[in-house]
């Protein structure tokens, strides 16, 4: 059973999402402030977290900065406001993905399964893949690029795998969101942007200039030469 | 012609500029004082100097006779060769003694006598007979007095005025004689045309005088207003922080003063407008925004009932169904109010990205399908074949065309719609025709506004909240491109989308026609 924590300040919504989700056979834990939020992520551990980004006392994205310092653990943002730079902001303080309200409860049931699916990478006869200087170990989930370990979101570490298991193929925005995010229907293509930012940051020496996860005008991403 | 272009531009500047019609009217009302003033002064310096001059050749011609009857006073019973020797000293004689510089002389037989012929008539060199007239010589002969006539005369190849005068003579022995004596006014003649030129100079420096200080003077009282108009102008066309010196106390200060207070007062009112707009904006969009999180909550609310709705009874579950919908519906008019509030609030950026028109195009019919499918509407396409790479936000492009297609579905009764891409150097366009109920003019011009609906007593099928081609417009807006629309009723519409290909390509021919379907 897996633990979800809804971080909320609105009482009707957090109940109500309570009510939905437990009934999905989910374990709840909910934080109503800002300042809740990460004592209920420390004692909880929730193997996802749903984050409003509007909240009394701290906002979402500081709570999301501090939870991706000491783990990768799924967080979906839960916004009112449709701005777009919220929503951007949030997605580069680290989370996974976004809804905005209103939403509908299917989709969201479908974004929360598809972040808890356990990944699993094909296995390869060699456990190892490299791209560049960068070494991903497909078994014990570990980036390495030299003798730095690099520490990567479950999502991050998805996408980066996926590119550079077919590397020089190019894969559009959509693709991505149906092989990484595991969204058949239209999302939002912009999520893929600004999490290739996040990766590229990570793992470039220059992410103005990245030499790795290169930017396909007109088409997609693709991984680059090794 | 090119001088009549030029007293057309003339004409032009004469009638646009103030100054220069001061200027004109003051240069011509001073130029023709100047003229009379001049032509009477030239006038009476003439007659002066000609009349002074008539008199003293009356009293040197009486000198003149006095002259000549003493020299013959001595001549008395002389013969007439004696005589002809004193009548050939009477030219020189004269012509020395003249107290004029100048004057010629002819001393004339008129005698009648039997051997007054043997007496010669002496005359000056240069002297021609004929400037002495049979009328002249008659009025003489017929005389006591001196007579006088103005001539003209030729004095070294030049024509001159000159006053000629003649009296009788009574030679000893009863010889009649006639004496002619010419004055030439050569000096008077230049002094007058001398003094003429100086009054044609003196009036003409006058003129540029008087023209310069009226231009000088008008200049200065009509580069204030000028400025005012300048003024008025900036601020017609929207610049209201417009504000005009004020120096000293007089009328032009007065108007600067009064037009700075309308500028005031204006800046005033556009900014309470403004602002009262920009409340009435953020009241729209902080309104969109606090629905959003109870509206997500009754919706998380009829999801669940909706989940659970095998265990209800029938009306519930058909209530269930019904508040479903309508959240649904409540839910599109929010995002659609919150996006017009954004638009409205200039609150919109873009997010361009390269993209393959084709591309966007193709997965929106894909979505659209369904529905097309639901309606029996045929989709047909006319797109070229390849990548057509265009910087666009492709959310909007999308929605643009979410928004056309389902229109035209709509009001297609099931004919089919034709769906076209093109592009050329600078743009890329897509439309959308159908063969349905289109629109009359006045529909047409109203398609863009805001809950506008074509036919209100129309079902609405698909629930759409009447902001969509507003949205769509605006959408098309800040890519810089257009949405263009042309219909005609019962035969159908056509709604063109053009884009530029790259930002900031201006002057862009869309590459489709705006046609409704033949």
């Amino acid at each position: 059973m897996s633990k979800l924590l809804i971080v909320e300040d609105d009482d009707a919504l957090r109940e109500q999402l309570e009510i939905g989700l437990a009934a999905q056979g989910f374990e709840i834990f909910v934080a109503a402030t800002g300042t809740d939020a990460i004592p209920a992520f420390e004692m909880n551990k929730p193997d996802l977290i749903l984050l409003d980004l509007m909240l009394p006392g701290k906002n979402g994205i500081e709570i999301c900065n501090e939870i991706r310092k000491t783990s990768g653990v799924p967080i979906i943002i839960l916004t009112a406001r449709t701005e777009d730079s919220d929503m951007i902001r949030g997605l580069e303080a680290g989370a996974d993905d976004y809804i905005t309200k209103p939403y509908n409860f299917d989709i969201l049931l479908l974004k929360i399964k598809a972040r808890l699916r356990p990944f699993e990478a094909k296995l390869t006869e060699h456990p190892i893949i490299k791209i560049g200087p960068v070494e991903m170990d497909t078994l014990s989930h570990e980036v390495r690029k030299g003798e730095k370990k690099i520490s990567l979101t479950p999502l991050e570490f998805k996408l980066l795998l996926t590119l550079a298991s077919k590397p020089n193929e190019v894969f559009t925005r959509e693709s991505l969101l149906e092989q990484v995010w595991e969204y058949t229907y239209k999302a939002d293509t912009r999520l893929v942007n600004v999490h290739v930012q996040r990766l590229r940051s990570k793992i470039e020496d220059d992410q103005e200039n990245p030499k790795l996860v290169l930017t396909v005008r007109g088409w997609g991403y693709k991984a680059g030469p090794e | 012609m090119g001088l009549s272009r030029l007293v057309k531009a003339a004409l032009d500047l004469f009638r646009s500029s103030l100054q220069i019609r001061a200027l004109v009217y003051i240069v011509a009302l001073t130029g023709t004082a100047l003229v009379v003033l001049g032509g009477a002064l030239s006038i009476t310096i003439g007659n002066g100097l000609f009349s002074t001059r008539t008199e003293h050749t009356l009293l040197e011609s009486a000198r003149a006779k006095s002259q000549v009857d003493r020299l013959f006073s001595e001549y008395a019973g002389y013969s007439t060769w004696e005589l002809n020797q004193g009548i050939a000293t009477v030219v020189p004689e004269l012509e020395q003694t003249g107290v004029s510089q100048s004057r010629s002389v002819a001393f004339i037989n008129a005698s009648t006598l039997p051997n007054a012929e043997e007496l010669a008539s002496p005359r000056s060199a240069g002297v021609q007979l004929n400037l002495i007239t049979k009328d002249f010589r008659q009025l003489v002969q017929q005389s006591d007095e001196i007579q006088s006539q103005t001539i003209q005369i030729q004095l070294n190849g030049e024509t001159v005025p000159a006053v000629l005068t003649g009296q009788r003579v009574e030679l000893p022995g009863g010889y009649d004689y006639e004496l002619y004596l010419i004055y030439d006014m050569k000096n008077e003649q230049q002094s007058l045309l001398f003094v003429q030129w100086t009054l044609f100079f003196g009036g003409f420096i006058s003129l540029a005088i008087i023209g310069l200080s009226t231009y000088l003077v008008t200049n200065w009282l009509v580069k204030p207003v000028q400025r005012v108009a300048e003024a008025s102008e900036l601020l017609a066309g929207g610049d209201l922080s417009r504000r005009l010196p004020v120096r000293g106390t007089d009328v032009v200060a007065v108007l600067a003063n009064s037009f700075n207070h309308m500028a005031e007062s204006l800046q005033e009112k556009m900014t309470d407008l403004g602002r009262l707009s920009n409340i009435q904006q953020r009241f729209v969009s902080d309104v969109s925004h606090e629905l959003r999180t109870p509206l997500t909550t009754m919706r998380l609310s009829a999801d669940f009932l909706n989940s659970e709705k095998e265990n209800l009874p029938e009306n519930t579950r058909r209530t269930v169904e019904i508040l479903q919908g309508q959240v649904d519906r409540f839910d599109r008019l929010l995002s659609d109010l919150l996006e017009i509030s954004r638009y409205d609030a200039a609150d919109v950026v873009p997010d361009f990205e390269t993209h393959d028109m084709n591309g966007i195009v193709g997965r929106a019919l894909e979505s659209i399908q369904q529905f097309a499918d639901s309606k029996g509407v045929r989709l047909e396409t006319d797109i070229p074949s390849g990548e057509i790479l265009c910087d666009v936000d492709p959310r909007r492009i999308d929605r643009i065309l979410n928004n056309l297609l389902t229109n035209a579905i709509e009001h297609s009764e099931g004919k089919p719609i034709k769906i076209r891409v093109a592009q050329n150097e600078k743009a890329v366009a897509v439309s959308v025709t159908d063969q349905g109920v289109g629109m009359n003019e006045i529909e047409l011009m109203q398609v863009f506004n805001r809950f506008w609906r074509a036919d209100p007593s129309r079902k609405r099928t698909t629930g759409g909240t009447g902001l969509g081609l507003a949205i769509a417009y605006s959408d098309a807006q800040a890519h810089e491109g257009l949405l263009e629309v042309t219909a005609q009723p019962q035969r159908g519409a056509c709604f063109r989308l053009t884009v530029p290909k790259i930002q900031g390509f201006t002057n862009i021919v869309s590459p489709l026609p705006l046609a409704v379907e033949n």
